[in-house]
């Protein structure tokens, strides 16, 4: 048995799946203080009557990270920036408190600047002094030369031993400095808290006879193991909409195009699967603001949902963005966009009833027919909707290309299918389908497709390499491992190489057995050329195992 | 009406338009050979420099996709031998068609200006085109010019070449056109390719004066190049009153560029972007790809978006690279005072042109294509016209490694007054009546009616686009 529980800003789904369906699911109100507690009470109620050595996978998506963040908790971090030559941080607002210190390496790796120790150990003083036992240091290009990042670390635990310090390039190798200072930064605010969750879940687990591996489910719509996630606690923000993207995928299980709509009560999350896979944002999440290196899902989110209460004003009629409860037809106090389609269809969801005296209550002082305001009001959030998904395609195809095959070949894409997810698609995702001009896909598992997603989704892994033979070395993108390598390097030695560390880091999180299906998503190489002659070459080579479900998933 | 659902959208627009437009297009996947300067690793460590810094990731920024610009994009400015397909090659037409996204997302207002970060370059591209010169085939900022005046009507526009090397492809195609103010800056061609770009090449006999070139000494440094920009090239734009100004960013006045020999700096780069603050800037030559380029490019960039570059520093930079020689700095500011005066007297010397000249004027020249080895030989006739700068004919015939090849070409320039078009277009018509052995291609460029069309004499073909 498989269990999927997948906590979100209001409800905690979660399901249990065994024997090729669905045996039970459970939705219960979030409490946002004690999200252990709301964990491990769905758990209980899923579990109920059944044994928990049974379970043979569990998988979480939650908000903790999220909601520290938005939160400002966590703990105080001291940041400390090597930006050398380029954009004046400071101008930016970039972290306005950070420490910016001396030193630079340029894109070679090649210190330009050297440290200034004493001012590395004036500023652990000051950190010290001000109670801060958390430092993220973080340098321009420090994945091209990680000495200095190294420094800074060495000088400080030097004097202050006590100190925890997260270092830029262990964090995220990938180009992007800005990125990788907030990726690090938030790292090491959240790792202590997410680390106390994560045992304490552990704990709570064992109690009941669950011993089966824990994992956790990423923005990236793939999972990974509990133990690897206390180095990486930012990697779980965003889960949530990644559960339903997944969940509409294990619904559908098979490689068309689709526009996965996922609409709830107050909000309709929009994401697109290319071929059956989901795609990926240019740019990484968002983290308190800043964009981060963590990979996420390519989502667009509206506050708007099948329960946003409809207002007269006075002068206008009011859409959202908040809710007051469900919609009038299922007992809710005023009247939503969902009464406008039951309205409409004649009361196929609720009491007709409901919907009519709750739209007549604002279609009247605003001098309007109730049928009207039931056909503006459908109409509009359609309207919203089909111009998201239309953007979401046209910024998908307007992605920046740097290779005249790329800008040749690239093609342009429709939806096959509207995948509807979520408690309001079943209202809407039909008529937003007719407009868009594709089949909609709305299971009765629908509303329960997020911690299904959850549950089958199967673990993630991306990595790249750079390799430069003029030095005779190259790095990794994660966990900050270097190498060396020959003068006489091939590009095919280079893809070799990637798969070599992606099947090791693959076995040190135990997800070993996915390794083969890894795929090389870039492979480039540039002859350096000085003078005349070609002096070395650079590679950069990128390799991943792929969001998908797991392989005992065949569909339910 | 329910109208009341509010996104931010309207918001994020209005600042959208407060953005810098960039397409970054380093045709990783084409050389001119594997070692040359123009190769794929020209822009890499740019890329590098870019991304690490993070600069795309600024709400300042905003990035577009290059698109394929279209065979009439190009016939608009050149009369490509044999045909278009053998001159612009895919990379050539990303290019160009890079720098004609950034020009409809400023008209749209989608962005107050634009940096075309795109290669391969095009500014020693001229009208007629045989080959390859000076590592350009298809000359993008005409190209952005000709399709902007076509599609938006804008008639004045100004481009300002701050390559190393004389713009003069750039010169050739805008010299008889009055209503492009085209400044040249560059390494004085005594010492450096193409050899041209003096001080009397002030533009034809109808432009005279809307052409400005300035041979600096070698070793001319930011203070120089920025006299240059202070004391000619804002007072010039700010009489002149263009429409548009463009920059033809060339980025091998650095003082590591190998292939020149200036002392330019980034921050040098940066405030000349900022002086001269151009609506758009095409990138063109520049081959000290670690050293400069990767700064070079970064300080455009946030120049042009309004960003503090005073941080920016290339790491071997030491201030005296930008301190001007007295001596260096007198020759600059006779050479300037000079320019200044033909600028300034230019209505002038296009009337006494007129009176001078009969009802043509004609200029024989040689061409030399450096890359391909071609040698040209043309033959260029202006008709004078008292309403407008006249319409040309052009006889040019090339030998090369590939052979001979001899055409006719008509242009027609977007000015140009009805007796001038229709004549124009007979000279096309006539040839190819008489259809001599004499030339293998026949062009017709009438920019007035937007039509290009080609004439093959061993086929018998005629287009018209």
């Amino acid at each position: 048995m498989l269990v999927g529980i997948d906590v979100g800003g209001t409800f905690t789904d979660g399901v249990l799946y065994g024997n090729g369906r669905i045996l039970e699911s459970v939705k219960t109100p979030t409490e946002d203080d004690n999200l252990q507690e709301t964990i491990i009470t769905v758990l209980d109620d899923l579990l109920r009557g059944r044994k928990g050595e049974d379970i043979r996978r569990l998988v979480l998506s939650t908000t903790l990270v999220t909601n520290l963040l938005a939160a400002g908790q966590g703990d105080e971090v001291a940041l400390i920036l090597i930006p050398g030559p380029g954009l004046n941080l400071r101008q930016l607002q970039f972290f306005p408190q950070a420490h910016i210190i001396k030193g630079a390496t340029d894109f070679h790796g090649r210190i330009t600047e050297a440290l200034d120790g004493e001012e590395v150990r004036e500023l652990g003083q000051k950190i010290v002094a001000a109670g801060i036992e958390k430092v993220a240091v973080v340098g321009k290009f420090s994945q091209r030369n990680q000495r200095q990042e190294g420094q800074v670390e060495e000088i400080l635990l030097a004097r202050h031993p006590h100190l925890k310090v997260v270092k830029g390039f262990g964090v995220a190798g990938e180009l992007n400095f800005p990125r990788r200072a907030v990726t690090t930064y938030y790292t090491a605010m959240t790792q202590d808290a997410w680390g106390e969750f994560a045992a304490s879940i552990k704990r709570a687990l064992v109690q009941r006879g669950i011993t089966s591996p824990i994992d956790i489910l990423k923005a990236d719509g793939g999972t990974m193991p509990l133990e690897a996630s206390l180095n990486s606690p930012c990697e779980t923000i965003f889960s949530g909409p990644a559960a339903s993207v997944m969940g509409a995928l294990a619904l559908t299980m098979d490689e068309q195009t689709a526009v996965v709509v996922d609409m709830g009560g107050t909000t309709t999350d929009l994401a697109l699967i290319l071929q059956g896979k989901p795609l990926h944002a240019s740019r990484g999440a968002m983290l308190g603001g800043y964009y981060s290196h963590v990979r996420s899902l390519a989502l667009r989110s509206l506050p708007l949902g099948g329960d946003s209460a409809v207002r007269w004003t006075g002068e206008e009629i009011s859409l959202g963005p908040d809710r007051l409860g469900p919609a009038a037809c299922f007992g809710g106090p005023v009247a939503t966009p969902t009464d406008a389609v039951n309205f409409l269809a004649g009361g196929h969801l609720g009491p007709l009833s409901l919907s009519q005296e709750a739209l007549a209550r604002v279609a009247h002082p605003a001098g309007l027919k109730t049928e009207t305001l039931a056909q503006d009001l459908v109409g509009q959030v359609i309207e919203v909707l089909k111009d998201s998904i239309k953007e979401m395609f046209k910024s998908w195809e307007e992605e920046p290309a740097y290779r005249i095959w790329e800008i040749v070949n690239k093609q342009r894409v429709k939806a096959q299918r509207l995948v509807g997810i979520g408690a309001a698609a079943q209202a809407f995702v039909p008529i937003l389908a007719k407009e868009v001009g594709c089949p909609a896909f709305v299971d009765h598992y629908s509303p329960v497709a997020n911690a299904l997603g959850a549950a089958v989704s199967r673990p993630t892994l991306s990595l790249q390499v750079h390799a430069d033979t003029r030095q005779g070395s190259y790095y990794l993108s994660l966990d900050g491992i270097v190498g060396r390598c020959k003068g006489d390097l091939q590009l095919a030695d280079v893809k070799d190489l990637a798969r070599k560390h992606l099947r090791q880091l693959a076995a040190q999180r135990g997800i070993g057995q996915y390794a083969d299906r890894s795929e090389v998503f870039l492979a480039e190489q540039f002859n350096m050329v000085r003078g005349w002659s070609t002096t070395g070459k650079l590679f950069d080579v990128g390799i991943k195992i792929a969001p998908g479900v797991i392989d005992d998933y065949k569909g339910v | 009406m329910v109208n009341t659902f509010q996104t931010r959208d309207k918001e994020l627009e209005k600042g959208l338009k407060e953005r810098t437009g960039l397409v970054f297009f380093p045709a990783f996947d084409w050389a001119i050979s594997p070692t040359h300067p123009e190769r794929e690793e020209r822009l890499l460590y740019t890329r590098d420099q870019i991304f690490e810094e993070g600069i795309m990731d600024l709400p300042q920024i905003r990035q577009y996709q290059p698109r394929l610009a279209q065979a009439k994009d190009i016939a608009r400015v050149h009369f490509c031998v044999p045909h278009i397909e053998s001159q612009a090659t895919l990379a050539h037409r990303i290019a160009a068609g890079g720098a004609l996204v950034l020009a409809d997302a400023l008209m749209k207002g989608e962005i107050k200006n634009g940096f075309a970060l795109v290669r391969p370059p095009g500014h020693h591209a001229m009208r007629v085109v045989h080959g390859n010169r000076g590592f350009c085939n298809i000359n993008n900022e005409p190209v952005m010019v000709e399709y902007l005046r076509q599609r938006y009507g804008l008639r004045r526009i100004a481009i300002i070449d701050t390559d190393v090397h004389h713009g003069d492809g750039t010169q050739d195609i805008y010299w008889h056109d009055p209503d492009v103010l085209f400044i040249s800056f560059h390494q004085d061609g005594r010492t450096l390719y193409p050899g041209s770009g003096f001080g009397n090449e002030i533009g034809g006999p109808l432009a005279q004066g809307t052409t400005l070139n300035v041979p600096l000494p070698p070793g001319t440094t930011d203070e120089g190049i920025l006299f240059v920009v202070d004391n000619l090239v804002l007072p010039v734009l700010e009489e002149f009153q263009p429409e548009l100004v463009v920059n033809s960013a060339g980025q091998d006045n650095h003082y590591s560029d190998p292939l020149a020999n200036m002392s330019f700096s980034a921050r040098g780069y940066a405030k000349l972007n900022e002086k001269l603050a151009p609506d758009l800037a095409v990138l063109e030559g520049g081959y000290s790809i670690e050293a400069a380029l990767p700064y070079v490019n970064m300080g455009i960039i946030m120049a042009l978006a309004g960003l503090d570059y005073s941080l920016l520093q290339e790491p071997d930079y030491k201030p005296e690279y930008s301190r001007e020689a007295p001596g260096r700095l007198e020759k600059i500011r006779v050479m300037v005072e000079g320019l200044r005066e033909v600028f300034s007297h230019r209505e002038k010397l296009v009337e006494e042109a007129r009176r001078r000249l009969g009802p043509l004027a004609q200029r024989r020249r040689q061409i030399y294509y450096d890359t391909d080895q071609i040698r040209e030989e043309q033959l260029e006739t202006l008709r004078v016209c008292e309403d407008c700068p006249g319409y040309l004919t052009i006889k040019s015939i090339a030998r090369g490694p590939g052979g001979r090849n001899r055409v006719y070409c008509v242009s027609i320039p977007i000015q140009a007054c009805p007796r001038c078009q229709r004549e124009g277009r007979e000279k096309y018509q006539g040839a190819i009546r008489k259809s001599s052995r004499a030339y293998d291609h026949i062009y017709l460029q009438d920019r007035v009616a937007d039509e290009y069309g080609q004439y093959n004499h061993s086929t018998g073909d005629i287009s018209l686009g």
